[in-house]
């Protein structure tokens, strides 16, 4: 338990360090802008009570939004995309008893579940996100284009990310 | 009351998903820029450490660009210098027999240097970090330039850290006039291309063309007169037919923003007193 919790801090430090030192500073053909460190929330092990996911949540929000000088804009996204973690993995895995292991990975869930639950985490991540950020400030077309290209952008760095992931533990036991 | 409680733990997630939703609008609607805590924003103590520790690695990056930036603005400033030298050198014979010095009536501005920790283009509101602070001099409202133009404007001091207002801010308006004419407009930035500004309310008998340098009109304590902002692109309508509306190439390359001028204006507390 300790461990799984240091794992995870751990996993806090680095990705809210990540984003804003690299990925803040990237930005694809003025449009594409990758929001990597929702990794973190959606590697949270499914088991996590939800009043915690919406902490935890919350706080790697808050955290990216102090250094990003977006007070609340993160923080904000992060609370909801927390609170549909659970409804939105249970559209591909029904029943949560069934995994092996309760944090998300292509391993326990399988590369094609895995794959559709990411794409849709970052999918609903990118729409709230780019419609509270532009507030009636952007036209339909910029917003609809900022949309799909981070949801592309930020999509493929999370299945990287993953790969990493399980190539490593993979490693490890050999 | 045992009703109350009861209700409150079988719908505890609702209540902490509002709560934290709330707390966030709160963050990100409640007050202008300006109000909000030093803490809360990258002029804060945990996020300008990162920050420097960052720039430390990066300031190398763009060293070409800004250097071949620096050399040219450096030969249109030993241009400048030579004709002042000539213009100080007749103001001074004219006013020789005051005793004022002419030197201190030219010079009110000083500049403090720094450099950029951490700068945003991809927001609607855009803000810049710098590595000087209120112990170094640097106040809320001063002007920033660079080595090409205006940067933006002095918004939040911590001790050792700022934050800017960036030119690419709504938040910042910025008075302009057509370099060579008096009629003067309000430069804005759309929020379209970190490359691109609009210049509002310039009067329609003002003359200009395509490719005119657009400077700081110097109507404000804020910058001096004549700094460059940017070029002419072209007209646009504006909803009022009585001004021109003027689609601006900015020459601060916000990019490869690296090292800033704080503009410190030595008469302001003069010019205060005398405006209240």
């Amino acid at each position: 338990m300790a461990k799984t919790f240091l794992s995870f801090l751990l996993l806090f430090v680095v990705l809210v360090l990540a984003q804003v030192t690299i990925f803040n500073h990237i930005w694809l053909f003025g449009v594409a802008m990758p929001l990597v460190f929702i990794f973190f929330i959606i590697s949270l092990p499914v088991t996590t009570p939800t009043n915690w996911m919406l902490t935890l949540g919350f706080l790697i929000g808050l955290a990216v939004d102090i250094f990003s000088n977006t007070a609340g804009l993160n923080a904000l996204c992060c609370t909801i995309l927390a609170g549909l973690r659970r409804p939105l993995f249970r559209l591909y895995v029904p029943r949560e008893e069934d995994l092996i292991n309760p944090v998300p990975s292509i391993k326990s869930t399988g590369g094609a579940t895995y794959t559709k639950y990411v794409l849709t985490m970052t999918l609903v991540y990118c729409i709230v996100y780019f419609i509270v950020d532009s507030a009636g400030f952007f036209n339909a077309t910029t917003l609809a284009l900022r949309i799909a290209a981070s949801s592309v952008l930020t999509f493929l760095l999370l299945m990287a990310l993953a790969g990493i992931a399980s190539w490593n533990k993979s490693g490890k036991k050999k | 009351m045992r009703n109350l409680l009861n209700f409150l733990l079988r719908y505890s997630p609702w209540v902490v998903f509002a709560f934290y939703a709330g707390l966030s609008c709160y963050l990100l609607y409640s007050d202008s820029p300006a109000q909000r805590h030093v803490y809360m924003t990258s002029a804060g103590v945990v996020a300008s450490t990162v920050y420097d520790g960052v720039r430390n690695v990066t300031s190398y990056f763009h060293l070409r660009e800004i250097n071949d930036d620096l050399h040219a603005r450096n030969s249109e400033l030993e241009d400048q210098v030579l004709s002042l030298r000539r213009q100080l050198k007749e103001m001074q014979e004219a006013v020789y027999a005051d005793t004022m010095t002419v030197s201190e009536i030219l010079h009110p501005f000083s500049f403090i240097i720094a450099s950029v920790t951490n700068n945003s283009i991809a927001h609607p509101y855009n803000y810049i970090t710098v590595n000087k602070g209120q112990l170094d001099g640097v106040e809320p409202e001063m002007g920033v330039v660079d080595q090409n133009g205006v940067v933006g404007v002095v918004n939040i001091t911590a001790d050792h850290h700022a934050r800017i207002i960036s030119l690419l801010n709504p938040d910042f308006r910025l008075s302009c006039k057509v370099k060579g004419s008096d009629a003067f407009g309000s430069l804005i930035w759309d929020g379209h291309s970190p490359e691109e500004a609009v210049l509002e309310e310039l009067p329609k008998h003002t003359v200009f063309a395509p490719g005119d340098t657009i400077v700081t009109s110097g109507y404000s304590a804020v910058f001096p007169e004549g700094i460059p902002v940017g070029s002419v692109i072209e007209s646009v309508r504006d909803s009022d037919d009585n001004f021109f509306r003027l689609r601006i190439k900015l020459f601060t390359d916000f990019t490869t923003l690296s090292t800033v001028r704080i503009i410190k204006n030595n008469e302001l507390d003069d010019i205060r007193r005398a405006e209240q």
